[in-house]
């Protein structure tokens, strides 16, 4: 699958603001069975400094910086995708058990930038609630095969959890949704993240898009969506690292696009950094996930 | 002697001192020594030892040493227990090898951790021990320091069991804590004991300081480097020693908004713009240097220092990410470590540790959980918990807890320590003690021990927990030598002697312009109360509030926000007016803001400036008039010494400039005031003497006129006289002279604003004479002033942006 990705996002503010040095983390990073060709990234008004920069994950930073004064800041990042993960990824009798994995990961000797080790502790957006242990109970048991517990957790946290847009902001910790049971797919990504690592398991952040799925016979939304997130397990040294999607309560596949991979919803924010002055600053998004055979004519 | 012989000091001690006691198990030599040593203090204090205790105890206060618990809104008094701790050079040598081997190893391994990895790589270290640090920062990887040194100073806390054998109970390399209240402890001691560490042939700390600093020179790009001690702020625990070292040092104290990167190079922001800074002592975590790189919820760091760091050229101790080696799981490789990486055993073994993230090891905690103790294998400040005290119930809980996240769990063997000597209710007492030692490269890379250390007595509880604990006393550990210590040496020959003092930031010299004028507006508000209560006022006019004279005086305090309004009796108005802390221009509040500001200025401000601002206010008695006149004349003469301090000991530096500037712009604007409230075109005698005596003029109009006062004189005097320093003409001239000895930042010659407008106001008062003199003018004084300050406080204090003028960064 071929997809064409417009992210625009238009910041406004009531009084201007002074200077901004900022991080975007919009540009897809390399990930398995995902290719992405043509990226562009429009700012406008036009950045003084813009240059790309290290960073510890999967994930592509661009750092921006803007000494004029501005009252309004638009970013737009776009590119066309390839997906091509092969047959859909299904729990199977054979998986290693939920305590192989945890000793495998413990064991593994890599340091790379999706290497297990990273994702197996607490982060800062990530803490470990033992509340949240005490919810995941069983799902999680030692001597079940990994990807089919993990399965159950996506899918409970669907079942018991309240899908709220507005609900929630990009600041809400993961104990204040855990508690009230609702929010958005940060919140649920954190969540998972934060029962699997309990578990011992290593679990990582995923920012990314989400193709929306039109329902029969109806065109396709168009910019209504924002950029969605997901969890990623790794599931032993054999399965790798596999995606699951607890807001919609499944293993991630050809619909869901990898942009990039971190501890917690810090490491792959968007957006961030320092902004002086710009009181009374308004955000709207809009992105276009398109199917490359929908693409409207130019 | 008599029958009633008292047991000297040893002998009483012994007495009761527990097997391993430092002392009591000292070999004979040493057990001399420690005998000269407590009859010496014995002699020195009556043979009372809470004399002894109350002598080091007043030297404490006096230094200025202070502290906070976390959460602490006040600083504490430093608890300095009174006793030293002996250490003889043979021992001492011990230690020493033990350390800078450890320190050594220490390097290499957080070399090989952010760069080939090939610990982890050979299966000699587990990945999840690095990188389950929260000190571990992955972006530091292929970040290499200059000269390859992450580290520049490590601190070991020892612990000595009860057989004499020293271990390594903790390492740490993210701030070298207590290194400054070691250095204090033994300024307090030595003072408080005269001679007596230079008769007992006691090692000096100065060598090793200044050995330090040219470690932290030598690895910095230029050869006469600007060093900065980067500060979280001084609601940091550790603030006052961070203050004390940076004088000490002469290091620039600065705090994150001091500071910014342009271009991948670190400035800090002047009084004579953007200014190089070519290292940082850093006395904060990774986490909070730069928002852009590591954590984004900070706001004490500087901006893109990781890109100043990673381009090369900036020196940082540590190096970001050098925390990750304090993880407690370390100790159970560390031996491995050793002979993997230096082929040899460690000098000084680490207290035995076993990680449970391997499962050999997690089955050997549990099985002797009993014996061990527990804790985070990550966290070097969080408590352990021994096994034995837990009950079925929470050993369960610990055991399901570890089962799941074994990695996050350490055991360790129960730590017995030996005792030393301490006054506990004036009574010579043993107890348990750990020692902090420090130890920093030298000009040549190589390690260097601080000859001494921070002894911490515990009190009560964990004393492996932070640096002090509740109820935990600090002493002075003594190395002694057995012939005497030659004087310093000065290593590598004398520096180049130089004239002026370096940088002034562009915050210090905020903070010492608004703390010259705060003393300049308490100083006033104390002259208004005192003439309230009828100090100096004609005896028959008396201290009544009825007359438009007072009711005016009154108006101005309150407009000042000492009291609420008119109203009330003299006696409850002036004590809220001095004492009424919710009042925000109250004498209380006022000196509180001084106390505020004085404290970002620590590193600036002399031990007698900031004794004299924090003595608490005089008392007083709301009904009795004297004991207010006497408070308030009092707080006066406390204003004078801080004036008088200021003009005879501070050297006329641009910081001595910015605080006077701040004291002379703060009374040129209350003239202004006071002339236009007393010194109108109605002003009465009342008025005009009033005005004199606010403006400490009196005597002068007296030696003058024979008259009582006139308008014309008067005014003369206390707005135009330029020989008069309480005149407002006075005050302006100074003004001009400060603002033209300034710095400038302009190539082309040009006055800056500043310049200007103080010239002009000087200009403007020159031809007024008293007879011409209109309030007009007055107010238009006033005007230019308020203007001046705002000049000033744009261009010295305010650099936000990056200046465009690329000559004058250098």
């Amino acid at each position: 699958m071929i997809y064409h990705v417009r992210h625009r996002t238009i910041l406004r503010y009531a009084s201007p603001m002074r200077l901004a040095r900022f991080n975007l983390r919009l540009r897809p990073a390399p990930w398995m069975g995902q290719w992405t060709s043509d990226y562009a990234l429009r700012v406008d008004p036009a950045p003084s400094i813009i240059e790309s920069r290290p960073a510890a994950w999967p994930v592509h930073v661009a750092r921006l910086v803007i000494e004029s004064p501005i009252r309004q800041l638009t970013i737009e990042s776009s590119f066309r995708a390839g997906v091509q993960h092969g047959a859909p990824i299904v729990p199977d009798a054979g998986d290693p058990t939920v305590a192989t994995v945890a000793q495998a990961a413990l064991r593994d000797r890599d340091m790379g930038p999706s290497a297990p080790a990273h994702y197996l502790f607490a982060s800062p957006r990530a803490p470990l609630l033992a509340a949240i242990g005490a919810w995941v109970g069983d799902t999680l048991a030692p001597d079940r095969p990994i990807v089919a517990a993990a399965l159950d957790l996506a899918l409970r946290i669907k079942a018991e959890f309240a899908y709220q847009p507005g609900a929630t902001t990009a600041a809400t910790p993961v104990a204040d949704a855990f508690a009230a049971r609702h929010g958005v797919c940060q919140d649920f990504a954190h969540v998972m993240v934060v029962a699997l690592r309990l578990a011992g398991l290593p679990a990582a952040y995923v920012s990314g898009y989400l193709r929306t799925l039109p329902p029969p016979g109806m065109p396709r939304l168009v910019g209504a969506d924002a950029m969605h997130a997901w969890a990623m397990l790794w599931c032993g040294p054999t399965r790798g690292w596999i995606g699951f999607d607890p807001t919609n309560g499944v293993i991630t596949g050809d619909d869901h696009l990898f942009v990039a991979m971190g501890r917690d919803y810090a490491d792959v924010a968007p957006m961030d950094g320092l902004f002086v002055g710009g009181a009374g600053q308004s955000l709207s998004v809009m992105v276009d996930v398109a199917p490359e055979d929908e693409k409207e004519p130019a | 002697m008599g029958i009633d012989v008292q047991l000297n000091w040893a002998d009483a001690y012994l007495a009761q001192a527990p097997v391993g006691d430092l002392f009591a198990g000292a070999s004979p030599t040493m057990a001399m020594r420690w005998r000269t040593m407590l009859d010496q203090l014995s002699t020195q204090a009556q043979a009372d030892p809470a004399i002894l205790a109350d002598h080091v105890a007043r030297q404490a206060i006096d230094l200025g040493m202070a502290f906070r618990h976390t959460g602490d809104e006040e600083e504490r008094s430093w608890p300095l227990g009174p006793v030293p701790l002996l250490v003889d050079a043979a021992e001492w040598a011990h230690i020493e090898r033990g350390l800078i081997q450890r320190a050594d190893l220490l390097e290499r391994v957080v070399s090989d951790i952010y760069s080939t990895q090939s610990l982890v790589r050979d299966g000699k270290l587990p990945a999840s021990i690095v990188t389950g640090s929260p000190h571990y920062w992955r972006v530091m990887t292929g970040t290499p320091p200059p000269r390859g040194h992450h580290l520049h100073f490590y601190a070991a806390d020892i612990g000595r069991g009860p057989t004499g054998e020293w271990r390594v109970l903790a390492d740490r390399v993210r701030t070298p804590v207590g290194v400054g209240y070691a250095l204090e402890n033994r300024l307090a001691l030595s003072r408080a004991t005269g001679d007596l560490l230079g008769t007992m042939n006691t090692r000096r700390l100065a060598p090793f300081f200044d050995e330090l600093r040219r470690g932290l020179a030598a690895d910095c790009e230029r050869t006469d480097p600007r060093i900065g001690l980067l500060t979280p702020g001084r609601f940091n625990q550790s603030y006052a020693e961070q203050a004390h070292l940076a004088r000490y040092l002469g290091l620039l104290l600065v705090e994150g908004d001091d500071l910014i990167v342009s271009d991948g190079r670190l400035f800090v922001r002047t009084i004579q713009g953007l200014k190089r800074i070519d290292g940082l002592w850093r006395w904060m975590d990774s986490r909070f240097l730069d928002p852009l790189a590591f954590d984004g919820q900070s706001r004490i760091g500087v901006p893109d220092l990781y890109d100043a760091c990673a381009r090369g050229g900036l020196m940082v101790s540590n190096w970001p990410g050098a925390g990750v080696i304090e993880s407690r799981a370390f100790a159970a490789f560390l031996p491995q470590l050793a002979q993997a990486m230096l082929g040899t055993d460690l000098i000084l073994p680490n207290i035995a540790t076993w990680w449970c993230g391997q499962p050999r090891e997690c089955d050997h905690v549990r099985a002797r959980i009993d014996d061990l103790v527990v804790g985070s294998a990550f966290l070097a400040d969080a408590p352990f918990t021994p096994g034995a005290t837990l009950d079925r119930d929470q050993r369960a809980a610990l055991f399901d807890a570890m089962a799941r996240r074994p990695m996050d769990y350490v055991g360790q063997e129960v730590v017995k320590l030996s005792t030393t000597p301490a006054v506990i209710d004036g009574q010579l007492t043993p107890l348990p003690f750990t020692l902090r030692i420090f130890v920093a490269r030298d000009a040549t890379g190589r390690w260097r021990v601080m000859p001494g250390g921070f002894a911490r007595l515990a009190g009560h509880g964990d004393i492996r927990a932070a640096l002090m604990g509740q109820g935990d006393m600090s002493a002075d550990l003594c190395v002694v030598d057995s012939s005497p210590v030659p004087p310093d040496s000065l290593l590598g020959g004398a520096p180049a002697i130089r004239r002026i003092g370096g940088m002034l930031p562009a915050k210090a010299a905020d903070n010492l312009y608004w703390l010259g004028r705060y003393i300049e507006r308490t100083e006033m508000t104390l002259r208004l109360i005192r003439a309230i209560v009828g100090g100096s006022i004609e005896a028959d006019l008396g201290p009544s509030l009825a007359s438009p004279t007072m009711a005016r005086l009154v108006d101005q305090l309150a407009l000042w926000g000492a009291v609420p309004g008119r109203g009330g009796a003299v006696g409850p108005l002036c004590a809220t007016a001095l004492g009424d802390a919710r009042q925000s221009g109250s004498v209380r509040a006022l000196m509180a803001t001084v106390a505020n500001i004085g404290e970002g200025l620590r590193d600036r401000l002399s031990s007698d400036v900031w004794r004299l601002v924090r003595l608490p206010l005089p008392g007083f008695d709301a009904a009795v008039t004297e004991t207010l006149l006497d408070a308030s004349s009092r707080m006066i003469e406390r204003m004078s010494a801080l004036s008088g301090l200021a003009a005879e000991n501070m050297g006329r530096t641009e910081g001595w400039r910015f605080h006077d500037m701040g004291r002379r712009m703060e009374r040129a604007v209350n003239g202004c005031r006071l002339i236009a409230l007393f010194g109108g075109d109605n002003a009465s005698a009342d008025d005009l003497m009033l005005l004199l005596d606010l403006m400490d003029s009196q005597i002068s109009y007296r030696t003058r006129y024979l008259t009582g006062p006139a308008l014309p004189p008067v005014r003369d005097l206390v707005a135009l006289e330029p020989h008069n320093p309480r005149a407002i003409a006075w005050q302006a001239l100074r003004l001009a002279d400060h603002v033209a000895a300034l710095p400038t930042l302009r190539a082309d010659g040009m006055p800056e604003e500043p310049r200007r407008l103080a010239d002009a106001l000087a200009a403007r008062l020159a031809p007024l004479t008293g007879d011409t003199l209109t309030m007009a003018d007055i107010a238009d004084v006033e005007n230019r002033l308020l203007r001046l300050s705002e000049a000033i406080g744009q261009r010295y204090f305010l650099q936000l942006h990056k200046t465009q003028d690329a000559d004058i960064l250098s």
